[in-house]
């Protein structure tokens, strides 16, 4: 049952205007309504450029929701030879027809009306309405994305899909960044003001880059200094944030802040510490990954390589329970005062949970710890020369705190704990070193106890700490940025 | 509606190829190790079959597989290369 087609007359990429009624003047026509944004009607496109001008007997023509100019690019792009007519806002002719989708194949008889449609990228139904075969090639279906038009008929419930359509998310949901929350992410600060360049595609890391990131990824703006440090801190060239952008090891940044603005902006160090839950956790690692991808260019499957991924990479941000600590907190390990606020960066792979409720002495406990992380990496690699990050639950770091252990202690009972003879690691990925050992060589899991970073979070019951894996082969340095913050 | 884009686009201009020479015969083809586990291996065969066409090879390294080449191996490969091979991955 055919339905009306309704005419008009739009502008083609040459100049010329085209009607309905003459591209229906010689018989029947298959309309494809795409739009430059959407990677389905460039597919589409690119497999009906074979047909050149059209398949015998059928006028083939592209109605692009574009304005002449940027239909000209999407023609050079895709290849096509059949007559593109563009269709600037707002977008009447889409609208007509109703085009929910694009691409969108419409078939149109002369004096019967539409009489078939096709949404997205379907071969077998293209391949129907223009009575032609296509090229053979894999994916025969694609879903298709939203038509212009109908971002402005449901304004505020589009503005998410649009943000995904750009590219501008990680997967999830994001918050646009309009020029007035980018604005109030900013505060005083100079918009202009540059980073440096975001490895792997260089991209400029200006604070307005930023806050558009902080913005995308949740951020509340009190929350924008920590972005920053945290940027700074990921930007060192010490961090190596292009091997951690582009390796297939599934690694990203990790996030631990200290000092007092933990608590004014409410980061959770307590229970539930490595998330989810807590807005300024999950977002303030949200935004930093969001500037790698965005900014950066290092896209999943695109630069980035990783061939797992895991879901800590969309961001991972730990504040420590300085309060539940025995010992001085990192920053004050790392040489800052106890009320300054600062952001320290570590690359690493996905957190490993170890539970241990039974063991009662500090000997007991660190050797849990250190054989749950000799599997890391690859379990008959050893040594490792990066850094792993232990996460200590309350109650393991107070029993430590209570044998009259210091993190010193701590760190060198786990580096001494795992140790095994060279001939029992000379299988699968091994290290060069075991490769040209003795069988009875001792080897340990690290090369050095200082490759062992301790830090305290998470709830006061339960006795499951984590390590996170190191980055291997990355020489990425930890590195820790003051956050310039004031109450 | 009007965004601020997180996207520098100078940056996301793709860089085209280079032309790709139709003849070997007597170009300088430097094999680029990045030390990537056994990367080496993979060079002494492409090596091979580089000299069987009578290109003359020139070898260098990446300091770590990890970054990326400092300028001075980038300046290297100018230098000693009309083409250049890089042996990626373990």
């Amino acid at each position: 049952m055919a339905s009306a087609a309704p005419r008009f007359t739009l502008e083609r990429i040459d100049g010329d205007p085209l009607s309905l009624d003459a591209l229906t003047a010689g018989g029947p026509v298959v309309l494809v309504f795409a739009h430059a944004d959407c990677p389905t009607s460039a597919l589409a496109l690119r497999r009906l450029a074979g047909l050149g001008q059209g398949p015998a007997g059928v006028a083939l023509a592209c109605v692009a929701e574009e304005t002449p100019e940027a239909a000209s690019r999407l023609a050079r792009r895709t290849g096509i030879r059949f007559p593109v007519l563009a269709e600037p806002a707002p977008f009447e002719v889409s609208r007509a027809y109703e085009i929910a989708t694009v691409p969108t194949a419409v078939r149109i008889e002369p004096g019967v009306g539409v009489t078939g449609t096709a949404a997205g990228w379907d071969a077998d139904a293209y391949e129907r309405l223009l009575g032609a075969s296509l090229p053979s090639e894999e994916p025969r279906r694609k879903p298709g994305c939203g038509a212009r038009w109908t971002y402005e008929a449901a304004a505020g419930l589009d503005e998410l899909e649009d943000m995904i359509e750009r590219g501008w998310s990680d997967g999830l949901p994001v918050v646009p960044p309009t020029p007035e929350r980018v604005e109030t992410m900013l505060g005083s600060r100079d918009g202009a003001h540059s980073l440096g360049p975001v490895p792997p595609a260089h991209g400029v890391a200006t604070l307005e880059r930023l806050a558009a990131c902080a913005v995308l990824a949740g951020c509340l703006p009190r929350y924008f200094p920590v972005v920053i440090a945290a940027a700074e801190a990921a930007l060192d060239p010490g961090f190596n944030a292009h091997g951690i952008g582009v390796t297939t090891q599934p690694a990203g940044p990790i996030l631990v802040v200290n000092g007092p603005v933990r608590d004014a902006i409410g980061l959770n160090s307590g229970m539930g510490a490595l998330g989810p839950g807590a807005r300024a956790n999950m977002t303030i690692g949200r935004a930093l990954r969001l500037l790698l991808t965005l900014t950066g260019g290092a896209r999943p499957g695109g630069l980035d390589r990783s061939t797992l991924g895991h879901p800590g990479k969309l961001g991972m941000c730990v504040a420590e329970n300085e309060e539940a600590s025995p010992w001085e907190p990192l920053h004050v390990e790392r040489g800052f005062a106890r009320e300054t606020s600062t952001v320290t960066v570590f690359a690493g792979d996905a957190p490993l949970s170890v539970s241990d409720h039974r063991s009662r002495t500090p000997e007991e406990l660190a050797a849990t710890l250190a054989w749950a992380a000799a599997g890391q990496w690859s379990p008959f690699w050893w040594p490792m020369d990066d850094t792993s990050l232990f996460v200590l639950c309350p109650e393991h770091a107070m029993l430590f705190g209570a044998a009259g252990w210091a993190k010193e202690q701590v760190r060198a009972a786990i580096f001494a704990a795992v140790q095994r003879p060279a001939g029992e690691l000379r299988r699968g990925e091994t290290t060069p070193l075991v490769q040209v050992s003795a069988d009875d060589t001792p080897v340990r899991k690290w090369t050095q106890p200082e490759l062992i970073e301790i830090v305290v979070a998470g709830g006061e019951a339960g006795r499951f700490s984590a390590v996170f894996g190191p980055c291997n082969g990355m020489q990425a340095e930890v590195v820790t940025r003051e956050i310039q913050w004031s109450t | 509606m009007e965004y601020v884009s997180p996207i520098d686009d100078s940056a996301a201009e793709p860089v085209p190829f280079a032309l790709r020479p139709r003849e070997l015969g007597g170009r300088r083809v430097v094999l680029l190790d990045i030390t990537k586990n056994r990367g080496s291996e993979l060079l002494d065969r492409v090596e091979q079959h580089l000299r069987l066409y009578g290109a003359e090879t020139f070898r260098l390294s990446k300091e770590i597989f990890s970054k990326p080449a400092s300028s001075e191996v980038i300046e290297r490969v100018a230098i000693h290369g009309d083409l250049a091979v890089e042996g990626l991955a373990d």
